[in-house]
């Protein structure tokens, strides 16, 4: 572990770390709530991205490092430049290291699962589900409760 | 001006003491917002139906009391103190089904709240009074040694750790232990302790009597099985063993422990079980489950349910835990 640190830390090219998927859901929905666009956003950005999840999720970049404890994910926060996430873990653990970023949120709400420190992106509070606090697997998965990749790209800058 | 719900759990006394208790609320010189009789009977009647009923229902109408009659989900008693404490009003006031309050007791017991108390019980009296001779602590640690301070007649305010029976208590404030089994033997012990663990006072007070017409037949506690009481004891004593510490229940995911983590340098004397270990060292949520039956009080996600919660996530954990 603290070999790959290390190595990561003298790789100093600043990247973009992306958490494109939150864990799976159980019951029956499949789909985790992330925006189905992040091939396209990807594609427009012109930097190293490093995609962080863990097994079964799908591989969009060529770096995908899956299930790394939370000490690496610790050591890759200090080096890339941001991070794009949605609503899951990665957002409070970048918000504990002192590291802001970009969160896609849909129908959960920023100002209670949110950080201020980050770019909290919601479409509108329209979107939001009435009660914040059931079981997310039973609300129903819509790609246009989120903002459009250009909104996204526009905050990279 | 704060709201009191009135609640009274009965089973099998429809025609015994329980309508000198609904006689006995709807004649107090204070009366409560609202009545609701938790009807936890096994096979409840429709009690419209009956004419000292009926009688009872035109009262509280005329007296502008708000009623309802609910049928229980025959879980026990600690549930449907649970639903009394959670429906929004700022005070409960717990009336047993053969516990018959003087008409003066509401008032009396709202005379002594203020943003400190917790809870104010008056004596519980259970003829023929058995224990005058003795002077109560009401401290947990004597539990064992002394009788309840309420059963015997009340002369002067005395702050106490816990309450027994009936009381008037601040509500939504602090949780029932829904992981009692059905006798729900010590929930108002757990309950009050609670409260005053969470830093409020509890009053025992003279001039709120309530006679206790005990009646063997019936009543909310009419399971006889030895492994219950076994069960609830055991909880009891987990409970007080960790008086001296915060418990901490992390029953979730991982972005919450780690949200968490940001203000358990500030909790005092913490005893934390979590589900990740790695990002909050502690012990399993199973032996919380062992140790204190229902988990619920800790659950972050029914808190701000219940709270209707628009603040932060770290905020809310602030509010569950300092």
């Amino acid at each position: 572990m603290e070999r790959l640190a290390r190595k990561s830390l003298s790789e100093v090219i600043p990247m973009i770390i992306i958490s494109p998927y939150s864990k799976k859901l159980e019951r029956e929905n499949p789909k985790s709530p992330s925006a189905s666009y992040w091939r396209e956003l990807i594609s427009r950005i012109d930097e190293p991205i490093i995609q962080i999840g863990i097994d079964g999720e799908e591989q969009l970049v060529s770096d995908f490092r899956k299930n790394l404890p939370i000490l690496e994910l610790k050591a890759l926060l200090k080096e890339c430049r941001t991070w794009i996430g949605c609503d899951s873990f990665f957002q409070h653990l970048a918000w504990l290291e002192g590291k802001p970023g970009i969160v896609l949120w849909s129908v959960s709400d920023p100002l209670i699962f949110g950080h201020s420190e980050n770019i909290n992106l919601l479409k509108n509070r329209d979107v939001l589900v009435d009660n914040q606090f059931l079981w997310w697997c039973f609300v129903e998965h819509k790609d246009e409760r989120f903002v459009t990749p250009d909104v996204v790209l526009e905050n990279i800058k | 001006m704060a709201k009191i719900l009135c609640s009274v759990a009965t089973r099998g006394r429809y025609f015994t003491t329980l309508p000198l208790v609904l006689n006995a609320i709807i004649n107090q010189t204070r009366l409560p917002d609202k009545l609701i009789i938790f009807d936890d009977n096994d096979a409840p009647f429709d009690m419209r139906k009956e004419m000292i009923y009926q009688y009872f229902f035109q009262m509280l109408d005329i007296k502008g009391v708000k009623w309802e009659w609910l049928f229980a989900e025959k879980k026990g008693q600690n549930y449907i103190h649970q639903s009394a404490n959670t429906m929004g009003y700022d005070f409960v006031w717990r009336v047993d089904d053969d516990a018959i309050p003087e008409p003066n007791v509401l008032e009396t017991l709202f005379s002594h709240i203020n943003k400190f108390v917790g809870a104010v019980g008056g004596a519980i009296l259970t003829p023929p009074l058995k224990f005058e001779q003795f002077a109560p602590t009401g401290k947990i640690e004597n539990i064992d040694t002394e009788p309840n301070i309420q059963w015997s007649p009340i002369t002067f305010v005395k702050e106490v750790e816990h309450l027994h029976c009936s009381f008037l208590y601040r509500a939504g404030v602090h949780d029932y232990n829904l992981g009692l089994s059905r006798v729900a033997h010590r929930e108002e012990t757990l309950f009050t302790y609670g409260l005053f663990l969470k830093g409020y006072k509890l009053l025992a007070v003279p001039n709120a009597a309530i006679w206790h017409l005990r009646n063997f037949e019936g009543g909310i506690r009419s399971e006889n099985k030895e492994e219950m009481y076994h069960h609830d004891e055991q909880i009891f004593r987990n409970m007080v063993n960790f008086k001296d510490k915060t418990v901490v229940v992390l029953n979730s995911g991982l972005g919450d422990h780690l949200v968490f983590s940001k203000i358990l340098p500030e909790i005092k004397n913490p005893a934390i079980f979590t589900c990740y270990p790695e990002v909050v060292p502690g012990k399993s949520i199973a032996e919380a489950e062992s140790l204190f039956g229902n988990l619920d009080q800790w659950n972050i996600y029914k808190k701000m349910d219940e709270w209707k919660w628009k603040d932060s996530l770290e905020k809310a954990y602030r509010k569950l835990y300092l």
